[in-house]
């Protein structure tokens, strides 16, 4: 028994990779048959990694279950922050295969193959705990992102991607030098060199300055802190849907993941003058990239500045963490930045339905829609609704956790934000108001008039219903991630602030 | 008198090659026969076999290959002790080094063909010459004194010179010999120079052979050196920086690359920067060793100087083979990161692998990258052989997925993406230049590498980005099957090297 969870984590990982690698080297077979390689890439880990973050929870399985040798030296095992990271990457993956399988593209067996390699790098984040082995399986992520990215994106997708690599690579190389530097000073061989391994040996002795400033600032750029946020919107904005759903929903997360497994217990990141970077930093995304979005004018953009917006609660959660100790905080982070996966690909995925009834993304084009197509007005709104953080849906718990978490930092603190939730509802609300309501564009009614169309397909409602009913499913059920989380983030806390003699459980 | 002449009898009898010498360089010697034989080809062979000759050397390489890592130890006597009287003996790891310099040879044969059959030059001459070259590398980096140090120094010089001007009718490539015949004279009038100033200065009665590695290392670590010697041996490592193309010896690589027949390029960007990075590595390492706390800063200068000057120069580039010759100078960077790193602390390893094997293994990488790289792009049709601007990739996916795999693959491996055998060897550097307390150098790897990927994303994006529909050349290109397998296996290496190093 104390195997099979192994297995299955590793079927987890290989499978989209294998698949994806059939469906590349077999450009020639028919259609029908490369589709069905392609829904078993996309629906086996949505269905064992869900499993796995139950299975995991279950305190009767101890976690080295969980733990396989691999064949470079970094197995795979779960953790408490990863396991439902991984389940919500693999919902977003059935999610963003179902969207693409829909789409009419060129080359459609080479689309989904890199899809899949996309969804397997990014499930492989998730699935081991080696420093060195989280940072691979990243970039092995990135890779079919930019060739997506390229070949099939939409308008302005060369400098999108050209942007995006020099940003990404940029953090990548300063991670990846933080993360060697806090290696050697470990001490450890390569084997060793797991998150916790070397949160234990740098617990007494301290990481250098350096690799703790490294590592924040390029994990930062990875997950869009701000100031270095300037190539996740327009990167998203020309990456194909699917891409984009799994890069901002769960690709994404890497870097916040990083900082709370590896920045927070390892390298302190949030200790001294970092910390109070990452504080003005984090209040700069809620607050003036929030402002930002009230800007946009189209909905794809407007989509993704604001999953650039909605990171600045999972900083704050991770900053209080680790400087006031606060696990809590942490539990509501890591909650957080699962929902917000989930609500960011609903987004991306309705907003391309959107785009495809009113055949631009820009909101005066549209307007009205929610009378020719209801039920996607309605998924779409639910998922605005997830987004800005209403009760009922799992972004609720993570955004008012971290807000309690902050309630005993000075009050201009918590004003700046709990602002999001003000910001975020005025844009999200204006852009529903303009995408479904009101009187019918000329555009739109012209079009209409072309070419009826009418409300949204079975395939789309059920890729949305999916990752609503997840959403839907953690609002009411927090505890299916924070029983997970609840296992490690008082440990992370402890050896965030190894002087603190007891961390308190607020 | 008989004293004397019984002096010189034992002389030579200590000099005279043993068989276990010749056994020692038993590849050397079958890639100098099959050089020969390539010539005796030439003769006998009539037209319509011509075939043959390019097939027998391509063949022999691999035997000689095969022969070179399996048999090292067996076959081929290794050799920790002094060969043929003290001038040669093998410091470096040879399987891993014979490997570069084979490879290197046989994959140049393998563009060559098709590359010299289409502009009507000589086949044989060309791989007789490659031969002769590829030995006297091989040749090279065994060499624990300057007189083997040199003359096959020369000796390779001279053959790549005529691989440079190879092709007489077109202007690039002769402009691009006189160039670099230039700047290889001025290279070899230094060496040649500095160990003048060394012999000269570490000489003198019963101070030894001063011309060999061990009796310049023994006198320097005596202090016997003075300021003349330093100059001498700043000479040397500057005539070896030359050859790998290090900052600020680089300025000739550009013009002579793009100038050069591709195939010739791909050898010098490979195997003659190789043989750059091993001997300079053997000379800090070996007869040098004692100025280590001079050398190594001076080194790790020099490397952070390559590192950025190399990628710097890059970015403003539009021609593919330019591009790709100065990310060749800040790939010489990251190997002089790893000689620093293997001077600045003699025990420094990464993940196990002392600093002489990273540098073979960086050099494995390089080389199948840089054929990949190459290989696919000799799939797309140039005007001009030295014309090759990023643009003409434009719409590659379309009409050959295969040349634009192959240019995924070799390009993100020169970059350094992971999962690719350029990633996993940029991170052994790395982990050397941490190991070392080489901060500066490592920073400057960085930033290196984060420049290098706006052109190198740059080449990849033109063959990779949807097309505009007005494109009229998107006709689909007939890649062969032998290239298509070439740029397989290559791929396929990129991919499973790396993790066969992790392992």
């Amino acid at each position: 028994m104390a195997a099979l969870p192994a297995q299955l984590l590793q079927a987890v990982v290989a499978t989209p990779v294998a698949t994806g690698l059939l469906l590349i080297a077999g450009r020639r077979l028919p259609r029908a048959l490369g589709d069905w390689i392609a829904l078993a890439g996309f629906v086996l880990p949505a269905a064992l990694a869900p499993w796995l973050l139950l299975t995991w929870t279950d305190l009767s399985i101890p976690p080295e279950a969980f733990r396989s040798g691999g064949p470079w030296g970094f197995g795979l095992s779960l953790n408490g922050f990863s396991a439902p990271l991984l389940a919500m990457t693999s919902i977003v993956g059935l999610a963003a295969g179902i969207k693409a399988m829909t789409q009419d593209v060129e080359a459609r067996h080479a689309y989904l193959g890199l899809l899949l390699f996309m969804l397997g790098g990014t499930l492989g984040v998730f699935a081991t705990d080696h420093v060195v082995g989280f940072y691979f399986f990243h970039e092995f992520a990135l890779i079919p992102t930019f060739i997506l990215t390229l070949f099939w994106g939409g308008e302005g997708r060369r400098p999108a991607a050209m942007q995006m690599a020099i940003y990404l690579t940029v953090g990548a190389m300063a991670s990846l030098a933080g993360i060697l530097l806090a290696v050697d000073a470990a001490g450890l061989d390569w084997a060793g060199a797991t998150f916790e391994g070397v949160a234990d040996a740098l617990l007494a002795k301290g990481a250098p300055r350096a690799a703790g400033a490294l590592t924040l600032f390029g994990l930062g750029t990875l997950a869009s802190l701000f100031p270095f946020h300037s190539w996740a919107a327009s990167g998203y904005s020309a990456a194909p849907t699917p891409a984009a759903m799994l890069h901002a929903g769960a690709l994404k997360k890497f870097g916040l993941y990083g900082l709370a497994l590896l920045g927070l217990t390892s390298l302190r990141v949030t200790e001294g003058a970092l910390g109070g970077w990452l504080l003005w930093l984090a209040l700069g995304n809620t607050v003036l990239i929030g402002l930002v979005c009230l800007t946009q004018v189209d909905l794809k953009r407007l989509v993704s500045w604001s999953s650039v917006a909605h990171m600045g609660p999972v900083f704050l959660g991770l900053w209080v963490a680790g400087a006031r100790g606060s696990a809590s905080g942490l539990d509501a982070a890591v909650l957080l930045m699962t929902a917000h996966g989930l609500s960011c690909a609903a987004l991306f995925l309705l907003s391309n339905d959107v785009r495809v009834r009113a055949g631009s993304y820009r909101f005066e084009e549209m307007g009205g829609l929610a009378s020719r197509a209801p039920v996607l007005a309605a998924m779409f709104v639910a998922a605005s609704m997830a987004s800005l953080g209403l009760p009922g849906f799992g972004n609720f718990w993570g955004e008012i956790g971290v807000f309690l978490s902050l309630r005993a930092e000075p009050l201009w603190i918590q004003a700046l934000a709990a602002s999001t939730v003000v910001i975020t509802a005025v844009y999200t609300l204006r852009a529903v108001a303009a995408a479904f309501f009101g009187p019918e564009s000329a555009a739109l009614a012209r079009r209409a008039e072309a070419a009826p169309f009418g409300d949204i397909g079975w395939t789309s409602r059920l890729a949305a219903g999916l990752l609503l009913a997840a959403l839907v499913a953690v609002g009411f059920m927090p505890s299916l991630v924070t029983d997970s989380t609840n296992r490690v983030s008082a440990d992370v806390v402890k050896y965030a602030r190894p002087a603190a003699k007891t961390p308190s459980a607020r | 008198m008989t004293t004397m002449s019984a002096g010189i009898d034992l002389a030579f009898k200590s000099l005279a090659p043993r068989a276990s010498d010749w056994a020692a360089i038993l590849p050397e010697l079958g890639v100098a026969a099959l050089s020969l034989f390539a010539l005796l080809q030439a003769m006998v062979v009539p037209a319509r076999l011509r075939w043959l000759i390019p097939a027998t050397a391509r063949a022999g390489l691999v035997l000689v290959a095969v022969m070179a890592v399996t048999g090292d130890g067996g076959v081929v006597r290794p050799a920790d002790e002094a060969l043929f009287g003290g001038l040669l003996r093998h410091n470096l790891p040879m399987a891993g080094v014979r490997l570069v310099f084979l490879s290197s040879a046989l994959l140049t044969s393998l563009m060559a063909g098709r590359f010299l059959a289409a502009r009507g030059a000589g086949l044989a001459d060309y791989h007789h010459v490659l031969l002769v070259v590829t030995a006297a590398f091989m040749l090279l980096v065994q060499s624990d004194h300057f007189v083997p140090f040199f003359v096959s120094l020369e000796t390779a010089a001279v053959g790549l010179y005529v691989l440079v001007g190879y092709l007489r009718r077109s202007e690039a490539s002769l402009e691009a010999g006189v160039k670099f015949l230039v700047a290889g004279g001025l290279s070899s009038a230094f060496l040649l120079m500095g160990m003048v100033l060394v012999y000269g200065t570490l000489g003198g009665p019963g101070a030894g052979d001063s011309l060999s590695f061990p009796a310049i290392a023994r006198a320097l670590a005596a202090g016997k050196g003075t300021v003349l010697t330093l100059a001498g041996a700043a000479m040397i490592v500057g005539g070896a920086a030359f050859k790998l193309g290090a900052f600020p010896f680089h300025s000739w690589i550009p013009d002579v690359y793009q100038g050069a027949p591709t195939p010739t390029t791909a050898y010098l960007a490979t195997a003659s920067k190789a043989a750059g990075a091993l001997s300079l590595l053997l000379l800090v390492t070996g007869p040098f060793a004692p100025l280590a706390a001079k050398v190594a800063p001076a080194l790790a200068g020099l490397a952070l100087l390559t590192l950025l000057a190399g990628n710097l120069a890059a970015l403003a580039t539009a021609d593919i083979k330019r591009a790709l010759a100065l990310s060749g100078v800040s790939h010489a960077g990251f190997l002089l990161a790893a000689i620093t790193a293997a001077v600045a602390r003699t025990d420094a390893e990464a993940f196990s692998y002392p600093a002489e094997n990273v540098v073979v293994l960086y050099l494995l990488a390089y080389v199948a990258g840089t054929f990949l790289t190459l290989h696919s792009l000799s799939a797309v049709p140039a005007r001009e052989d030295h014309e090759r601007p990023f643009i003409s990739l434009r719409g590659l996916i379309r009409r050959s997925p295969a040349a634009t795999a192959g240019l995924c693959f070799g390009v993100g491996s020169l970059a350094g993406v992971p999962p690719s055998v350029g990633f996993v060897t940029k991170l052994l550097v790395l982990a050397l230049l941490v190991k070392a307390g080489l901060w500066w150098v490592l920073g400057a790897a960085l930033v290196g590498v984060a420049i290098s990927i706006h052109y190198y994303f740059g080449i990849l994006r033109e063959a990779v980005s949807r097309p505009g529909e007005d494109r009229e050349d998107a006709a689909p290109l007939e890649v062969g099957a032998v290239s298509r397998f070439i740029i397989g296996a290559l791929s396929l290496s990129t991919l499973a090297a790396g993790v066969l190093i992790l392992l």
